[in-house]
């Protein structure tokens, strides 16, 4: 009996992973997860303008987010500039925030920016 | 001391509504609670950039392997 019901557990989470095993699923995802952390190792630093890329970097990720407002208003989409703006404001610095890295995960939403497919648009 | 806690605790849901706000205006594809995950391992010193690329590789890697399996079934 305790066999079957494991049997159609594990089933059913196989189809709930479209078929992959749970364990393949995992390894395959975390492959890629080092590939992606340890593929920049290996590259050569000098390449392409170091200015530029060193100026983009040591920009504040407040600053960052400034241009994307700018960016966004220039699209024509002027309500979420400001809303951006505003929520921007609403944000504490500092230990006022009971975080210690808010620019560190403000850097991370910029760099993950745009990175979902876009919401569905209601008519 | 209970105060200063609480005190610390409100400040910090404050800051994280505040965040997923952005979060979604940015459209980035983050929840509350990825978002909570991610915030966690910026404050023990991860890397913004390079976490970043993890969560494009693995969403990429993600898509790629349901689509496989549809196929195969």
């Amino acid at each position: 009996m305790s066999e079957s019901i494991l049997f159609v557990s594990l089933s059913w989470k196989r189809r709930a992973l479209g078929g992959v095993s749970r364990e393949g699923f995992r390894r395959a995802l975390k492959k890629r997860a080092y590939g992606a952390l340890l593929s920049k190792i290996f590259q050569d630093g000098t390449k392409g303008s170091a200015s530029a890329t060193s100026a983009v970097a040591n920009t504040p990720p407040r600053n960052k987010i400034l241009m994307i407002c700018f960016d966004l208003r220039v699209a024509g989409c002027r309500e979420e500039a400001e809303t951006l703006e505003e929520q921007l404001g609403r944000l504490p610095e500092g230990a006022s925030s009971g975080l210690k890295e808010v620019d560190s995960v403000l850097e991370l939403l910029v760099h993950l920016a745009g990175s979902a497919p876009p919401p569905p648009t209601s008519f | 001391m209970a105060s200063a806690a609480n005190a610390n605790l409100n400040a910090v849901r404050e800051t994280m509504d505040v965040l997923l706000e952005i979060s979604r205006l940015l459209n980035t594809g983050l929840d509350m609670e990825s978002l909570s995950i991610c915030v966690r391992l910026c404050e023990q010193g991860i890397n913004p950039e390079a976490l970043s690329s993890v969560i494009k590789e693995l969403r990429k890697a993600s898509d790629s392997l349901k689509t496989s399996e549809n196929c195969t079934n």
